[in-house]
């Protein structure tokens, strides 16, 4: 066993001292929500400060340390290695991609009330709860004609007209892992002006379709990636 | 080749190994900036379900060493050598109910088990907690409840998912009640186990403290790793096709929570969407996830032994399949 400042003792604290700058850094540079729902950012201050409390408690008591193997040296890079990644990473969050890899089932999960749908202005989440019951089709069906305003991404089947795309957004309940599309089609935008995973926003009047929603645009401009990029379910 | 990967190495090996890890990382890092990943759709879309996972799950990993610790250095080791005396029969449901009051998800309660384990808490017991808590916490029965409010599934999926998950985690636990400590954890767990030392307390608890989050760590990064390579590269349509196969859809939900590894906190919003499927295949999907995924496999086979991985899947498969085919009878 060793004391203190040997390799290994260094290298724990290398590793924790790695994972507490990455949950400082989320909150620092405000990147939790490309990563988390609201309703587990709270993980990234408790994360942090668990991490920063070790660093303390390992530093100011010194435990032992085991001597270093070659297989945990490599346990150890590999611990600290999604810092790595995350950091390295420019902002980024899911895109057309990830909406192609998941069934278009799966985009009717979210919970929403016909209360919610029927009153108010709607929004893409009133929209994919709209989907997920017949109660709720026919409250946002008989509000067929009535204006919204959408951002989300485009993303382009082969073969569709080119005045026409799909308004598509993600829906996190936890973390990006669990993620659920939803998705508008819109008809009537400028025709070619929009590129794939390009954010919009687009102004016109929804009209639902069977199962489907469509969107006549009056207008489709570009705009940067929301702070908030998922909906949150 | 194993016991000299192992093998403690001299300070001039350990630095230089060291150096070669950290000029590893670097490298890393510089490609990935030069790479821009945005220009490679599926590296981009790995990158982000692999580091938003693990984001997620390591404060959970976290706060179970957290509690681990305070098990190891708080807690005298006479307390569970009197619960291991308890007849199996009143030890096992105790163990699975205690879940209700362990609200996190399963990443949190494997390091938990492993100390229970360790500190003398019968084996079965151990595992009947660990295979409880992420489905019986409160967290998860109150986020299954708002995933199918206004469904006229609720109560079965609900009812359902706490008593089948309770039901999974007793047959496990019972099987392997008879194990010893040792036989139940793996030799990396064990040896892992016996290297942190200190002279306090203090220094004994964050000894431990850090010795677990490095632990389980390095296997939920891989579970992470292979979990993330799947959803980038297996298309969710594939299932579509079988919804309506009595049979073939249970074990599609099974596999596909096997692939997704979503935390048992956010998994019934998913479950709630496949709406084609039945009220059993969902609940199949609610039930073996919070017990069975990739990132809980490479946590079940760096923490106990080999057989252990096995056994847990074919229970809890078997367990989950006849439950819910019942309830897809009685109910669907």
């Amino acid at each position: 066993m060793r004391r203190g400042g040997a390799p290994s003792a260094i290298a724990v604290l290398f590793v924790l001292i790695a994972w507490a700058g990455l949950y400082v850094f989320l909150l620092a540079t405000d990147r939790t929500s490309l990563y988390l729902s609201a309703r587990t950012a709270w993980l990234v201050p408790v994360g942090a400060i668990i991490l920063i409390v070790s660093v303390v408690g390992y530093l100011v008591t010194r435990p032992d340390s085991p001597a270093l193997s070659n297989r945990s040296v490599s346990g150890l890079a590999l611990v600290a290695l999604p810092v790595v990644v995350v950091i390295a990473l420019p902002p980024a969050s899911l895109t057309s991609f990830a909406a192609s890899r998941r069934s278009s089932f799966a985009s009717a999960a979210f919970v929403t009330s016909v209360e919610d749908i029927s009153t108010g202005s709607l929004s893409l989440a009133d929209v994919a709860g709209a989907v997920r019951s017949d109660e709720a089709m026919a409250a946002l069906t008989a509000r067929a004609g009535a204006e919204v305003e959408f951002v989300g991404f485009v993303s382009r089947d082969p073969g569709v007209p080119a005045d026409e795309f799909l308004l598509t957004r993600f829906l996190i309940s936890c973390c990006v892992a669990d993620a659920l599309s939803v998705q508008v089609r819109i008809v009537d935008a400028p025709a070619g002006e929009f590129k794939q995973d390009q954010w919009v926003q687009v102004t016109g009047n929804l009209f639902p379709l069977n199962n489907e929603v469509v969107v006549q645009a009056e207008d489709v401009v570009k705009v940067p990636r929301p702070k908030h990029p998922y909906l949150n379910a | 080749m194993a016991q000299a990967a192992l093998t403690p190495i001299d300070t001039r090996s350990a630095w230089r190994r060291s150096f070669v890890a950290v000029a590893a990382l670097a490298g890393i890092a510089v490609v990935l900036n030069l790479l821009n990943p945005a220009r490679i759709p599926a590296l981009q879309n790995f990158l982000l379900v692999f580091s938003s996972l693990l984001i997620e799950a390591m404060p959970f990993i976290l706060l179970g060493a957290v509690v681990s610790a305070v098990i190891e250095v708080f807690v005298p080791r006479s307390v569970f050598d009197r619960l291991a005396s308890l007849p199996r029969a009143v030890q096992l449901p105790a163990a699975g109910l205690t879940g209700f009051a362990f609200p996190v998800c399963e990443c949190g309660s494997v390091p938990v088990a492993r100390r229970l384990a360790h500190k003398g808490l019968s084996a079965g017991a151990a595992v009947t907690f660990m295979l409880a808590a992420p489905i019986l916490n409160p967290v998860v029965l109150v986020s299954t409840i708002i995933a199918y409010r206004g469904r006229d599934i609720l109560v079965p999926i609900v009812v359902g998912r706490a008593t089948l998950g309770l039901l999974a985690a007793l047959a496990v636990g019972w099987i392997v009640a008879n194990k010893t400590s040792g036989e139940l954890l793996s030799a990396t767990a064990e040896d892992d186990e016996h290297a942190h030392h200190a002279d306090s307390r203090a220094g004994s608890f964050f000894s431990h403290l850090t010795g677990d989050f490095i632990f389980m760590g390095r296997f939920l990064v891989l579970g992470a790793a292979v979990a993330a390579t799947m959803q980038t590269f297996v298309p969710q349509t594939w299932i579509a096709s079988i919804a309506d196969t009595p049979f073939l859809s249970l074990i599609a939900m099974m596999a596909l929570a096997f692939v997704l590894s979503l935390c048992s906190e956010s998994d019934a919003f998913v479950a709630a969407s496949f709406v084609q499927f039945g009220v059993g295949a969902q609940l199949a999907f609610l039930v073996f996830g919070p017990l069975v995924d990739t990132k809980l496999a490479f946590l079940y086979s760096g923490t106990f032994s080999r057989e252990f991985l096995r056994t847990v899947v074919l229970v809890v498969g078997a367990v989950v399949f006849a439950g819910t085919l019942w309830v897809e009878v009685i109910v669907g």
